[in-house]
């Protein structure tokens, strides 16, 4: 066995394949990989498990329709019992002007906020950001599809 | 979705922020105007307070309740704690709270009382049932919509979701709590105009967050109730298929179990960190590095 011939058969094996009829490792090697390469050949694609991206395309219109009237439904006939509608709910929220004024009341509460507040609040940004960023760093684990 | 939506409202919000900055006609009065607006306010922290003299400004509480015997001339906050009126209290402004409520305010309050809750909580006085389908229909239709337009990225993030489960919510506890430490950070910039702007943007894209990140909840859900198991399965149904149909399944459940008194909010809240989680472990479905590692290049 002539380790520079067996390189260069790892290297080029087509080219190289000459090499197998004098090199008894080189043909144990050359068999195992035929034999997996012929084991996965005989693999059944139908027994292999079910990938999330087939029949994934396909849309159900009559559940998204029977979906949305039920609910619209019940809802429909809950604020008719009740003698009320959804829009009296949104009337309850507070306006956009309100929201500022509010974001603007806190904005002076934060700066007049006692100092043992603020560093607390500094350090937990500094903190909580700095283990946020960590964790974005992390590749996703989900399989392909 | 990310480059459709998020990434121009982004844009266009640090464009505003840096108009704003840049052109100083934007911005709003002067520190003089600011501390003459602020020396009448009065503030408390993490106590309980009784206002037993007139306030000229506005008075704000958090964490600790409030007791009005006389009148503040300006608005109203507290966070964390009661309002009660008593004696010849009165509140010429709004008033604005959370985590507490009203105690004999009738009469008293000279512009609104707005309750710093989701719109089922603040519709206490309505069936609540009612409102809460109503906001189910609104999230069926959005979540259709999502599903429709990026299908494939609510797949990859489902899959994210059931394949790393733990990571996801601990991504999302983490990321709501650094959203509201940078709206805190933020809000130190709001008498400058700048924190409105910078603030919105904060809320938009949490908002866009959460949206997104629930749609794969629903798939997720969908698909580990309802989802076919074996390629027979699949081929024998004909609704019971597909990304649309594995979102308004989730819906629906979810919805439902949010019905239930108590575990339907804490299962909700639950399902909104998952999805905040697994909209931003995934980059909202592109599964692209949020963070480019610098590397020399190579010979």
């Amino acid at each position: 066995m002539n380790r520079e011939f067996c390189q260069r058969y790892l290297e080029d094996p087509e080219a190289n394949a000459a090499h197998l009829a004098e090199c008894e490792k080189c043909r144990a090697l050359a068999d195992s990989l035929q034999s997996s390469v012929l084991v996965q050949r005989s693999s059944d694609v139908r027994e292999l498990p079910l990938a999330a991206w087939e029949g994934a395309g396909h849309r159900s219109w009559p559940l998204v329709a029977a979906g949305l009237i039920v609910v619209a439904l019940i809802a429909a006939f809950l604020f008719m019992e009740t003698d009320s509608s959804p829009w009296r709910a949104l009337a309850n929220l507070p306006s956009a002007d309100v929201l500022i004024s509010t974001l603007r009341h806190m904005g002076s509460a934060a700066q007049n906020a006692p100092a043992s507040w603020q560093l607390v609040v500094g350090i937990l940004f500094v903190i909580v950001n700095a283990i946020f960023i960590a964790l974005l760093r992390r590749a996703p684990r989900g399989i392909d599809v | 979705m990310f480059r459709r939506v998020v990434m121009p409202a982004m844009a266009v919000a640090a464009m505003l922020a840096v108009m704003l900055i840049v052109l100083p006609a934007g911005a709003i009065g002067s520190d003089r105007t600011i501390q003459a607006r602020q020396s009448h306010d009065r503030y408390a922290f993490g106590h309980d307070t009784i206002i037993d003299s007139p306030v000229a400004g506005s008075m704000q509480a958090y964490g600790g309740s409030v007791e009005v015997r006389d009148v503040i001339d300006g608005d109203l906050l507290v966070f964390g704690g009661n309002v009660t009126f008593s004696g010849r209290g009165r509140v010429n402004g709004n008033v604005v709270y959370a985590g507490g409520r009203i105690v004999d305010g009738e009469g008293r309050i000279g512009g609104e009382a707005y309750p710093l809750a989701s719109i089922g909580g603040a519709a206490a006085s309505m069936t609540k049932t009612a409102v809460v389908l109503s906001l189910l229909f609104v999230w069926l239709v959005a979540a259709i919509i999502v599903t429709l337009a990026s299908g494939r990225e609510v797949r990859l993030s489902s899959i994210e979701i059931r394949a790393s489960a733990l990571h996801c919510f601990v991504l999302g506890l983490v990321a709501l709590t650094s959203f509201v430490l940078t709206a805190i950070m933020f809000s130190y910039l709001v008498p400058y105009l700048i924190g409105i702007p910078l603030l919105a943007a904060l809320a938009v894209f949490a908002i866009l967050t959460k949206i997104y990140g629930m749609v794969a909840v629903f798939h997720a859900v969908g698909t580990l109730v309802a989802g076919a198991r074996t390629r027979e399965q699949l081929a024998s149904r004909k609704w019971l298929r597909g990304d649309v149909a594995m979102v308004v399944i989730g819906v629906l459940l979810l919805g439902a179990i949010r019905l239930i008194p108590a575990v339907g909010a804490i299962v909700w809240s639950a399902a909104s960190v998952f999805g905040i989680g697994v909209a931003l472990a995934t980059k909202f479905g592109r599964r692209e590095p949020w963070f480019l590692t610098w590397r020399p290049a190579e010979a």
